[in-house]
This record gives structure tokens, sequence and C-alpha cells, in this order.
């Protein structure tokens, strides 16, 4: 019951409406934002909201140890399910955690072909079959273009959603994102989704911006509560 | 004996199995001139370490129980506590911090920071033990310490600082160049006892004036004074630098770095020479004791000789003599022939003999005070017992004993063995208190039940060792509970009137989960319709119902009894009465409240080279377990995971196959979970099968 609730109020459900077709496997995801945004937020409760619709979700982080990775779902899930009975939570939370794993590495030891191996070899070996993949903390430029089209096809053939979190330099303006001038033609060509995070005096809007036609269009989908760091319906969001 | 407080220093040495530090105990002790040969852990002069006194211990090569030792370096005095290393018997590692003031944190230079270092270093954050890390094995090829240093402060998030940097790499390792004094140092002759000290070798001093910079800005946070010194570019003296390091190692802000090689006596002599310049004496930590009577109510103890004594017996030891008890001195004097009391049974005794210990030899002394560590004989205590002057009404702060979470059922050969068996359990269970033995009066056997199965081997074995004790074990068990997941209604009443006197009592109540709890009883009864005088036998009744719950005849757990309501009878009720419908009202409610089957799961965490990370995987997975994660660090990969014990046994044996031997693991308890359907119905098959040849 808890689910199904859980999966009706979810505010993340615009990613698998047949507009945006996200839904389609093997496509690829950003989220862009600052450092400290609270990509890494976002990005878990889009897993946790894949797991409670029985998908399997693959995190890998660059940056935190599994510990720390754990504790963001752990606290997040808490955030989520607060007004649930604690039996209940105990019960989905022990579910989802089969539908989990985490997998980091250090910045240095990873590689995409290394990646693959692995999650190859969890398959063959039938310990985890992943829908989702998750790449958190990965530095996204056009050096690793080539590569992320290779990814590519490797998530086409074997239907996986790669979802990665992009950082943006301090430098750009804090609260507007041009995704085409940031990251230009080729990035819009690899990502098939493209949320981007600003911040908008306190609370944090979560734009999608769509592109690959000559005006780039952008929308706002949901927000983030910075408090909580829980994604909202944008209407439901405290106003200014 | 010093007398100088401030020049004590109680250490220990904890480390991950194999890292090497019982031999970095036995060097230390040989520069010491505590013992006049170096006999290795595993060496061919068949004698072994000094420290490792147990025979067991020098067979496996592995240090079991903590000895302490005491050596003296230059004009100070130093106890140590070799800890063990292995997590099956981290109650004794947990035991010696606590009477720790500072520790030696001993990494191996290959393989860095493993997971048991990662466990140990918890506990010692628990205990806020300040330390220094001592990099061995740095003649080892792939050695490399500043990867160390690295790992030190991005797993286990230490301010680790070189103050030292190594003098030739792996099997050219010849000695340190000292930071602080900039100067080169090496280990010469047969045992590397002759220390010679030179100039830094040309080729070495860019790096070490980078390291030094390195290590002067870590330290400038914890003095002004140096912070000017930097600023004003005028000298940083040794005394200067040296100061604001101990500032901040004493505040757990910073870890000094040494790095050596145990096993070729390099390195010892500075290790030691840190040991009195940075680690803490007796007088720089405080200890806080508890109020027996407001167990919230902390009081810092003073330190002090003169104030009256408070002592905890952190160890016990069946010596030729009697029970020998390791003692830790934190407030006043323990002398010959004093009376102290035994806070836990207020029981009074009468000091006999005192003496300090070196690993199994000791000397006899006078006193001990404040500060120090000792043993006394022939008292009859158990570890953690603290020991205070007559009117005092203190408590060292209990220590965090986890419940064990396997047991197997022995059995002795003979009469004989039968004698030293009862004799080695009721040892083994004092020194112990993780490791618990008692009769299941059903079959008759004796059960023993502990953290692992290494940890049951081991006293098996030392049964048979020490105690010449013969003994059949039965497979090892799972220790299973039940609880409920449901609230229900009970309303019971008991009568029995067959001539003479009759029973007569009604309870009528629910039951509810509790869960992280053990057991509540309320009492919601008014009016008086079950009289007062019978309300604790109703709770004695139900207690009794815990040990063998009515599910699957395990202890029950986590569960609330309420009683509401009831009724008496003026001649026929009683306690018995009373008890006994405790016991038909708790069968009642408890088959309605949906009974479950718990079972422990392990926290896991297996090391292995990156090639065999699937087929760890793949194993994990057969048996049950929940992967949580893989970190992935050069060619390694750390693999952790909860798995049902259960699943566990033998596991050893199955990941050394598997990854060619190259794989170790770690397991510690993490949680009781329900037992999935599935493994339910045929464990119920199992044990009804066992019933059947049974009977």
């Amino acid at each position: 019951m808890i689910k199904k609730q859980l999966i009706l109020k979810d505010p993340l459900k615009f990613l698998n409406s047949s507009e945006t077709q996200a839904a389609a496997t093997g496509s690829f995801g950003a989220v862009i934002a600052r450092p400290g945004i609270g990509k890494t937020a976002f990005l878990v409760q889009m897993a946790l909201r894949a797991m409670l619709t029985d998908k399997k979700v693959l995190h890998v982080s660059v940056q935190d140890p599994v510990d720390k990775v754990n504790l963001w779902y752990i606290e997040l899930f808490q955030k989520l399910t607060a007004s649930f009975p604690a039996d209940q939570q105990a019960g989905l939370w022990e579910e989802l955690l089969t539908r989990r794993f985490i997998m980091t590495f250090e910045i240095e030891s990873f590689g995409f072909e290394k990646l693959q191996h692995r999650v190859t070899e969890l398959k063959t070996q039938n310990v985890f079959v992943p829908d989702m993949i998750i790449i958190d903390g990965l530095a996204i430029d056009a050096a690793i273009y080539p590569k992320l089209h290779r990814l590519k096809s490797f998530a086409g053939e074997n239907a996986i959603n790669f979802w990665f979190s992009v950082g943006r330099h301090a430098r750009e303006a804090f609260d507007v994102l041009d995704v085409a001038d940031e990251f230009g033609d080729e990035f819009s060509a690899i990502f098939d989704q493209i949320l981007g995070m600003v911040p908008e005096k306190t609370r944090i809007l979560v734009k999608q911006y769509t592109t690959g036609q000559t005006n780039a269009k952008e929308r706002t989908v949901v927000g983030l509560d910075p408090s909580t760091m829980l994604v909202q319906e944008e209407n439901s969001l405290s106003p200014e | 004996m010093n007398t100088d407080i401030q020049k004590v220093r109680n250490i220990g040495i904890s480390a991950h199995i194999d890292s090497g530090k019982t031999t970095l105990t036995e060097r230390i002790l040989f520069m010491t001139r505590r013992i006049h040969r170096i006999h290795e852990v595993r060496g061919k002069d068949g004698v072994g370490a000094t420290m490792d006194s147990m025979e067991l211990e020098k067979e496996r090569g592995i240090t079991i129980a903590s000895a302490a030792t005491y050596c003296q370096w230059g004009d100070h005095e130093v106890n140590i506590i070799d800890t063990p290393g292995h997590v099956d018997f981290t109650i004794e590692v947990e035991r010696a911090l606590r009477v720790l003031d500072g520790a030696i944190l001993v990494l191996c230079a290959v393989g860095g920071v493993q997971s048991q270092s990662i466990t140990v270093d918890q506990q010692m954050k628990r205990y806020r033990v300040p330390c220094i890390a001592f990099v061995n094995k740095c003649d080892r090829s792939g050695a490399d310490p500043f990867r160390v240093i690295t790992q030190l402060r991005e797993k286990l998030h230490h301010n680790a600082v070189a103050l030292q940097i190594p003098i030739g790499q792996e099997a050219g390792f010849e000695g340190v160049i000292d930071l602080i004094s900039m100067k080169a140092v090496y280990f010469d002759g047969d045992y590397g006892d002759a220390v010679r000290i030179e100039a830094i070798p040309a080729d070495l001093l860019d790096l070490a004036r980078e390291k030094r910079d390195i290590l002067i800005d870590a330290a400038t946070m914890f003095s002004d004074e140096l912070t000017e010194a930097v600023l004003e570019e005028t000298e940083i003296t040794e005394r200067l630098l040296m100061s604001a390091v101990r500032t901040g190692t004493l505040k757990r802000e910073i870890t000094p770095v040494l790095m050596g090689s145990a096993y070729k006596n390099k390195g010892i002599q500075t290790l030691l020479d840190a040991v009195t310049h940075f680690l803490p004496s007796p007088m720089d930590v405080s200890n806080i004791a508890m109020d027996i009577d407001d167990p919230e109510k902390q009081i810092i103890l003073s330190g002090k000789a003169d104030d009256p004594l408070v002592a905890l017996a952190f160890k016990l030891e069946d010596g030729h003599y009697g029970q020998l008890s390791y003692i830790r001195l934190y407030q006043g004097m323990l002398k010959k022939g004093d009376v102290a009391v035994n806070m836990r049974n207020r029981q009074k005794i009468k000091v006999g003999r005192i003496v300090r210990m070196h690993a199994d030899q000791m000397e006899d002394v006078e006193r001990i005070s404040a500060g120090y560590i000792g043993a006394f004989f022939g008292i009859d205590c158990s570890s953690g017992d603290t020991f205070a002057a007559p009117g005092l009404n203190l408590s060292m702060t209990s220590m965090f004993v986890p419940e064990p979470v396997i047991s197997l059922a022995i059995k002795p050969v003979n009469l004989q063995s039968e004698k030293n068996m009862a004799k080695a359990l009721s040892r083994f269970t004092k020194e112990d208190p993780t490791f618990r033995a008692f009769t299941n009066e059903e079959t008759n056997e004796t059960i023993i039940s502990g953290m692992g199965e290494l940890h049951l081997e081991i006293y098996l074995e030392r049964m048979k060792r020490e105690y010449q004790s013969d003994i059949i074990s039965g497979e090892p068990r799972v220790a299973y509970r039940e609880t409920i997941s449901a609230r229900s209604e009970f309303d019971y009443t008991h009568k029995k009137q067959t001539g003479g006197s009759g029973q007569y009592g009604r309870i009528s109540g629910y039951l509810e989960p509790a869960p992280d709890q053990d057991f509540i009883f309320e009492n919601k009864v008014t009016g008086g319709s079950i009289p007062t005088q019978f309300i604790p036998a109703c709770e004695k009744g139900f207690k009794a119902c815990l040990e063998k719950g009515p599910y699957m005849k395990y202890p029950v757990t986590g569960i609330k009894v309420v009683i509401n309501d009831g009724a008496s009878h003026t001649v026929d009720s009683s306690d018995i009465a009373f008890q006994a419908a405790a016991r038909g009202s708790f069968q009642q409610g408890y088959v309605k409240a949906s009974p479950i089957l718990l079972e422990p799961i392990m926290k896991v965490v297996v090391e292995t080279p990156g090639e065999f990370q699937g087929n760890v995987m793949g194993s994990m997975n057969q048996r049950r377990g929940i992967i949580i994660g893989a970190h992935d660090v050069g060619y390694t990969t750390v693999i952790e995971a909860r798995v049902p014990l259960a699943e566990m046994f033998g596991y050893a044996t199955v990941l050394r196959s598997l990854t060619q031997g190259k794989a170790q693991f770690t397991m510690e308890f993490d949680a009781y979970k329900q037992v999935p359907k599935s493994v339910l119905d045929k464990l119920r098959e199992k044990e009804e099968k066992k019933a059947k040849t049974g009977s």
C-alpha cells in the first residue's frame, strides 16, 4: 500500500510521460547543476522512484565511499516515507535494498570499459541486472564524448537507462543555464534528456531542456526543497 | 618504578591481521631490553614471539589474548597492551582500548588501510584514543608509505601527516629521514640496535623539505607560536614543532605517521621516541566514571594518586597461582594489604600480591598508583569489574557487549574431560563476556555461544590444550530468535480442582510487538480484579515463556505484554496459579499474533583482487546476501554485503578456493532480520526430522 501511494504522488512522473521519450531503454539523461545544489539528492530520489516500480538501479559514484552513498538513500527514503508506520517503512526498505547496487571507484581507477566489464560480469554471475545506472561525480566534458558514444551503444544493447550528474563551473552565471552555450551541440546529441537545477531565491527549480531543435526550449518541471532535499511538485513549493 | 606520572605511557598496538603488530611488539621489547632474544611469530626456533604467550597463538600465528607488559624507554615507562587483530575477538580490542591512553595504529605499507583497520579505528574513535600511525613492512615489494597516508586521510578521515620519509624503497629500504630534526636515521647492527644519525642524502633533500613544509603547515593549526615563526620566517625549533604536533595528536586532530620495518629492525627506536613525545600520559586524558545510582551522572576522575581508589579489571588470566586480574588504576593507589570494594557485587576484597606483567613472566611490586597498569592475584572477579575505595559509589563506564550469534553443542568424552571442561568454561566466560556457556536442560547438552565460527573454534582448542579436555562438538547453530508481528488479545482462565487445594486465576490483556526491546510488561489492571500481590507472579509467568517460544522453540524477543483485567478466587488463587495462567495466556495470545522467526544478519566485508570480484559477488548472492556495494581501490575491490549467518559457515574455505587464497574477509553482527518463508520451511523440515530421529 505504501508503495502504491508513493508511486501515485511521485513528482517525477513526468519523466515517464510519452512526451519525453525518457522511458525508452538505452537512453542517456543528464542532471546539470553547480556543486552543492543537490544533484546527488535528486539522482538518489530518481533511483528510489525507479526501485519502487521494480526497476533495478546500479549507483556508480566516483566521489563518495559506499557508506556515504548508502546514507543518502537511507536519509531520503526516511524522509519520503516519514508519514507511514515504521514497520511498513522497514519492510519496503528491505524490499528496495535488493534492487540497488552501489559501486564506487577511486577516480583514477574508473573507466567506462571497466564499468561495462563489471556490469557484464554481474549479469553473467546473475548477481544483479540493472535497468538503470546512475553515474555520479564524474567530470563530463568534450574529452570523454567519444567514450560516451560507445557507452551508449552498450546501453542500447543491454536496455539500460543511464543518468549522469554533470557539474557546472562556479564561474557560470548562478541562476541561468544555457545548455547549448555551455556544453555544446554534441552534448545535446548524446543526452536524450537534460535537466538543470537552478537556484531561485530560497528554492531550487528543476528545468527540463528540450534540445535538438533550432531554438532551445526550457520549462520548469519540479522543484527541490533545499531544507529537506526532497523533490516536490513545482506548485507545492513554498512561494516567495 | 617510575613515579613521575608525566613519563608514563599506556599504549596499545592495534592493526589488521598480519600487518605485523606482534613482531613490532617483540622488537619494542627487545630495543627496551626487556627481552634479550628475538623470536619470530612464525619463527624457525619454535619459541614464538614473547607476547604470544598461549601455545595456540604460536601455532596459528595470531594473537588472541591481549597480554599487558611494560618496558622502559629513556626515562619513560611504557605499558603495552598487545591487542588481537581478528574481528572475532573484537571485545578484547574494545576492552584494551578502554584502559589505554594512546595507541599505535600499525598499517601495512603494501596493504594499506584494510577493512579491519577501519573497525579498529572506529573503536578508537568511540573511546577517543589519540593515536600515531606506524607504516610497517616498508621493505616489502610494492610498499608505498605515502599511498597509506592518503588512505588514512580518505578512508579513515585522519589528518595524517608524515613525520618521516623512507630512505630507499622496498628491498633497498635503509632507514628514515626525521622531518622534525631534518636528519637521516640509519639502523645498523644485526638487530638494528645501533642508531646512526647523518645528514640527509642529497637526492632526498628536496622531498624532505617538501614533506616538512606539509608537516609544518598542518602543525600551525595547533600553535600560535609556530604560526608566528612561520610568518616571520624565523627559525622553527624542534621543540616548537614537536609541541604543536603533540597538541594536535592529543586532540585527535592530527595523526603523525612514522615508518619502518619491524621485521628488519628498522624504525623501532624512532617509533618509541614518538610514543614518548606525542602520545598522552595518564594525566593528559580525563577519564570518566559513572555514578552507580544515577548512570546519567558522569564523574571526572582526578587521576591523582592521593585521591580514593578507582580501578578497572580489564582482563583475567588463569596463572599458575590462581586467577590473575589485570587492572588499570584511574585514581588513587593500591598497596598490598589494602581493602577495596568490587562495585558489581559490593564485596570487600583484601589485596594480596600485586605484580607487573611481562607477557607470562611477572615481577612483584609493593604498590601501583593512578595511571598505571598492573595485576593482582587470588581475587575473584570478572572482566569489566570496577574496584573502588570503600565509600565510593562509582563504576567505570560499562563497556558495550554484543550478544552472541552462534552456538555449538559440546560433549566431553570422559569424566576427567568433563571436570576440566567445567573449569575451562568457568574461566573463559569470566574472561570474555561475548563467550557464554550453559546447559540445555532438555537435551542435557552443554552449549557454548560466541561471536563467530573462529571464536568458538579457538576456545575448543584451548580447552583441549590448556585443560586436557577431550571434547566432541556438534554442528554450529545459529542463534535464531522469534518475535510477534501483530497485536493480539488473550483471556485465559487457569482452573484446577482435583483434590486438595484448587488453583484459580484468570488474566486478560494483549500482546504487541516491541521492536528493539527484549520484553516489556505493563500492568493496567484496575479495580483489583487481579490482587496486587499476584501481579509479580503474572510477570514471572510471562517471562518464563520467553526462553522458548511456542512458534519454533527459540528465545522470544521484542514483545510487550499488557494485562488489563482478570479474576481471582479468595481461596484457590495463589502465585503458582497466576504463573500458570500467565503461561496459558501467553500461549493463547502468541499463536494469534503472527509469530515470525528472526535470524542474525552479518555485515561481511571481502577484500579481493579485482579479477575475482565477480566470483566473490556470486558467492554472496548464493548465500542469500544483499550486496550493499563494491568499492574499487587500485587493483583491489572491497565488497560489502549483508549475509545471514546461517549461510556463512565454512565461508573462509569457499573464499580461499574462489580466489586462489588472495582474498580475505571480516564479519561482524549487524542486525536480526526475519527469515524468509522458503528458508523457514526448510528449517522446519530439518527440525522435525531431528526431533524424530532424536526421539
